[in-house]
């Protein structure tokens, strides 16, 4: 259950750590696992590592990105009449292509991303529960 | 589909039931029953509440404790026939009296030496044959 103000960890390489949604990308109040929100940096890493390794770090404090959720904290239904829920509110950053914006993610993924077809995730997660 | 066992009360869970807990070290735990989950989540010890499986395998409570006993294997001994003899034959090997063993075993051997003392004449000839 992802709404506006809502803070969320990034575990991609993206440079965010800490970010807040700003936007539901749904017709709907919430946004669940696989779902795409507008976010707001919070917290990002020092920009002393941006400078020597240009590659990571593309977000920084304050700038507004595109967001896929992959862990919620609010149970999910799965179609085998299990819910299952994580432990934290963890998304990734995209690009305005919709593919992810880090070259790494740093922690598992919820399956229902691939039934919602963002199998660049899937394939970058280490774990997929 | 298979039957899971809860994380903290040890009950089975049904298809269609519970609920799984995937925490930050991406260890999961499932979940019977919202009272498990939730007293999983106030972090008690499973070891001191009376109802789990645990507590109860711990205290000897209930038939879980009979189940579980060892049972030794013995091997089983009977009796069956080999090749061409009986058992009966067998057995009644078995009952001879020493002395008539003994006594019978002689005349094998005697006649198995005679029939050796035959058979030898002929071979002590073959090379004078030749």
């Amino acid at each position: 259950m992802i709404q506006m103000k809502t803070r969320l960890h990034v575990i991609d390489n993206s440079g965010a750590i800490v970010v807040e949604c700003i936007k539901v990308l749904r017709n709907a109040k919430w946004a669940s696992i696989g779902d795409e929100i507008v976010v707001a940096v919070k917290v990002a890493k020092p920009l002393s590592n941006a400078l020597s390794a240009t590659n990571t770090n593309k977000a920084k404090k304050g700038d507004v990105h595109r967001a896929l959720i992959v862990r919620t904290k609010k149970e999910i239904p799965r179609a085998d009449g299990r819910y299952i829920r994580f432990d934290d509110n963890a998304c990734i950053l995209l690009n305005n292509q919709k593919q992810p914006l880090g070259s790494r993610i740093l922690g598992i993924v919820a399956r229902e991303l691939k039934e919602k077809k963002w199998v660049k995730a899937i394939s970058l997660a280490p774990k997929v529960i | 589909m298979k039957l899971e066992i809860c994380s903290f009360s040890g009950g089975k869970i049904y298809p269609g039931r519970g609920r799984v807990f995937v925490r930050g070290d991406s260890r999961t735990f499932r979940f019977l029953n919202s009272k498990s989950e939730s007293l999983f989540h106030q972090s008690k010890n499973p070891r001191k509440i009376s109802w789990t499986v645990v507590y109860r395998s711990l205290h000897r409570k209930g038939i879980s404790e009979e189940v579980s006993k060892k049972r030794t294997r013995r091997t089983v001994k009977y009796n069956r026939a080999i090749i061409g003899l009986s058992w009966d034959n067998i057995q009644n090997r078995k009952n001879e009296k020493p002395e008539v063993r003994a006594a019978s075993r002689k005349t094998a051997i005697e006649k198995a030496k005679s029939v050796k003392a035959k058979s030898q004449k002929p071979k002590a000839k073959a090379p004078v044959k030749k």
